[in-house]
């Protein structure tokens, strides 16, 4: 699957591991020269802080959050600025979940066989991964509108449908607003996934997770609260992206000390072309 | 369903966007003119004749009335960079925008022939006459009324918010002309002498002391019926597609642009506070520039994007606001507005003229039925 084709999967159908092991594992073997052999590889999001250590070809240390560790055949991380894979049978998995249930698991590494890749800054890593949880965000923000503007026709009460009310068409065009932009943000980082871009894009993901999903659970009322509605996973999934691959604080302070560097003269240029101009 | 389709400028778009880059840098340099925020800036006719110079006023006029046959897209380019300068526009700012595209899709052969090549020279002003004092959001709600008589109209009512009367040359009144059928019918667009017998400019100070709003009171202005624009009666129709599709430009987001810009200069970002709110600011304008662009793409492609222009008003003014806000935050005192800091005057302007953000050319209210209307749909 290439890059461009996964990410539209992501965005398309929703959380979706082998598009993710497209996305993050594979791609992060290859870059480290380890082949692209079967099965699925999931990736370690934070490993570079986990403060896993790597002495004679093997692992020692807790990976922290590691998506569908359970299911995966393999596990890449970064150990000491270098690309590392383990097997999962090599490790012990405690099964964690996010916000969703989606699993999230711990992953102890005793020792562990690696093979061992080239070097890697876990920049990159980053980008990459916030690369996919905007695609994510967006394909979820992309149903979620749908889901309010029709539960907004359908649903009547006063004899009338909600949508017909004000203060719930205020909700709709809020949603509508942060769709939008969160589907700029996917597009324009599926065309140039530089780092401003990357930055700007999962920044405005982000908030368009927190204001939609707030109004979209408005226009729903209690039906869009309950475990099975589909809002709910949508909301609840749009929560944990939220904090993978970077939060707001981590992308605006970065974003801006970026754009404070290149100096005041730059700050159009970088709004209008991106990471042609700054540094992120 | 909304049509936002995020799209790259081609290479003559960037050829015209270095080309005013170049243009702003030489001819106003920075800390030779005093900038102001989007459309409140400045005034100065000879700077819109030198953009007339360069085709850059009446861009998308055919070029018979001496326009440029650009499209909406390349005036966005151009305007986008006059006002993130923060350049004097306010001469020409409605003629070009508002006036001429009116003029051309609906005033007669011998007002295009009239008021276009002037339009397009930087030699006629124009001012919008639609506000009163009981018609603000409910425009069709509008008292002012035009009466026949020979060869022409008797104008009489109060205009109110008419920006740069005392300084303008002509204004465009949307008055009542029958009381027959629907209130929506029976209303008329009449271009109106601003300095004709019978009309009295009384200033409006706003928030900051300035007097650039007035209430205009027109006592049996006489308007001959070749400044008729369109069809007796067909004010209405002509008026709401004038708002409509001048809606999601940059004017709606820029207007707080250049106080960060301007905080940058004096303080830089030196702390996580400043660095947040640059980052959050500079994405912020990123996206919202994206769907604007999208919107001028639409128009140049034939489509009427109603509800998406009507969504990026609502959205970028309401961001104006939050920029404002954050920088304000980053400020331990609050502004003079007489300061010698740049910075700290702009800020005070800013703070002064938010307020008006998410209500001039239709409040966010309105905007947001007007939204709703096609997203239900």
């Amino acid at each position: 699957m290439s890059g461009a084709d996964a990410l539209a999967v992501l965005r398309e159908r929703g959380p979706d591991r082998a598009a993710e092991s497209a996305l993050l594992g594979e791609w992060l073997l290859a870059q480290a020269g380890l082949g692209e052999e079967a099965g699925e590889v999931t990736v370690a999001p934070g490993s570079a802080g986990d403060g896993v250590v790597l002495a004679d070809g093997r692992v020692s240390g807790t990976l922290q959050r590691v998506p569908w560790a359970r299911d995966a055949a393999r596990i890449a991380l970064l150990a000491d600025g270098l690309v590392v894979v383990v097997d999962r049978a090599a490790v012990t998995i405690q099964p964690r979940v996010n916000l969703a249930g989606d699993p999230r698991d711990t992953v102890v590494l005793d020792g562990a066989g690696a093979w061992t890749g080239a070097r890697m800054d876990p920049e990159e890593l980053l980008m990459r991964g916030a690369l996919t949880r905007i695609a994510l965000m967006a394909g979820a923000l992309d149903r979620l509108y749908e889901i309010a503007v029709r539960h907004s026709r359908d649903r009547r009460q006063f004899g009338r449908p909600i949508g017909s009310f004000q203060a719930v068409q205020q909700h709709l065009v809020n949603i509508a607003q942060q769709v939008a932009l969160a589907g700029v943000a996917a597009e324009a980082t599926a065309r140039c996934a530089g780092g401003f871009e990357v930055a700007a894009g999962k920044l405005l993901a982000n908030r368009a997770a927190l204001t939609a999903g707030r109004a979209a659970h408005q226009v729903l009322g209690a039906r869009g609260t309950t475990r099975e509605h589909p809002l709910g996973q949508l909301t609840c999934r749009l929560w944990a992206w939220r904090s993978e691959y970077g939060d707001e604080h981590h992308w605006s302070t970065r974003l801006g000390a970026a754009v404070a560097r290149a100096g005041a003269d730059s700050v159009y240029p970088a709004i209008t072309g991106g990471s042609t101009i700054v540094s992120v | 369903m909304l049509r936002f389709a995020p799209s790259e400028l081609t290479d003559a778009e960037l050829a015209l966007q270095e080309q005013v880059r170049q243009f702003l840098a030489a001819e106003l340099p920075r800390g030779s003119f005093a900038p102001g925020l989007g459309m409140a800036a400045g005034r100065d006719q000879d700077f819109s004749r030198a953009l007339a110079a360069r085709g850059w006023l009446g861009m998308a006029l055919p070029r018979r009335y001496g326009g440029a046959e650009r499209g909406v897209v390349d005036r966005f380019i151009v305007v986008e960079e006059l006002l993130r300068w923060g350049a004097p526009v306010r001469y020409h700012w409605v003629a070009d925008r508002q006036t001429g595209p009116l003029i051309l899709r609906y005033g007669s052969v011998a007002q295009r022939d009239r008021f276009l090549p002037a339009i397009c020279r930087g030699e006629v002003s124009f001012s919008i006459g639609m506000s009163e004092p009981e018609a603000g959001s409910d425009l069709a709600a509008v008292e002012t009324r035009a009466r026949r008589a020979e060869g022409g109209w008797r104008v009489s009512g109060t205009k109110l918010w008419t920006g740069g009367a005392h300084e303008n040359d002509w204004f465009v009144v949307l008055c009542r002309t029958s009381d027959e059928g629907d209130r929506h019918q029976g209303l008329t667009q009449l271009i109106v002498d601003l300095r004709a017998a019978g009309i009295a400019v009384r200033p409006i100070a706003y928030l900051d002391g300035s007097e650039f709003f007035n209430e205009v009171v027109l006592d049996d202005v006489f308007v001959p019926d070749e400044l008729v624009v369109g069809e007796v009666g067909a004010g209405w129709e002509q008026n709401t597609s004038e708002l409509a599709l001048e809606r999601a430009g940059p004017e709606r987001w820029l207007s707080t642009y250049l106080l960060v810009e301007q905080y940058l200069r004096e303080h830089g970002a030196v702390n996580e506070r400043a660095q947040a709110a640059l980052g959050e600011a500079v994405a912020g304008w990123w996206g919202i520039r994206a769907l604007s662009l999208s919107v001028a793409r639409l128009l140049d492609a034939g489509q009427a994007p109603v509800a998406e222009s009507a969504l990026v008003k609502e959205l970028g003014t309401r961001f104006e606001q939050d920029v404002l806000d954050a920088v304000w935050r980053l400020v331990p005192e609050d502004p003079d507005p007489v300061a010698e800091s740049l910075f700290e005057r702009l800020l005070a302007a800013a703070i002064l003229g938010a307020p008006s953000f998410t209500i001039r050319g239709g409040t966010n209210e309105i905007l947001r039925s007007v939204a709703a209307r096609a997203l239900r749909a």
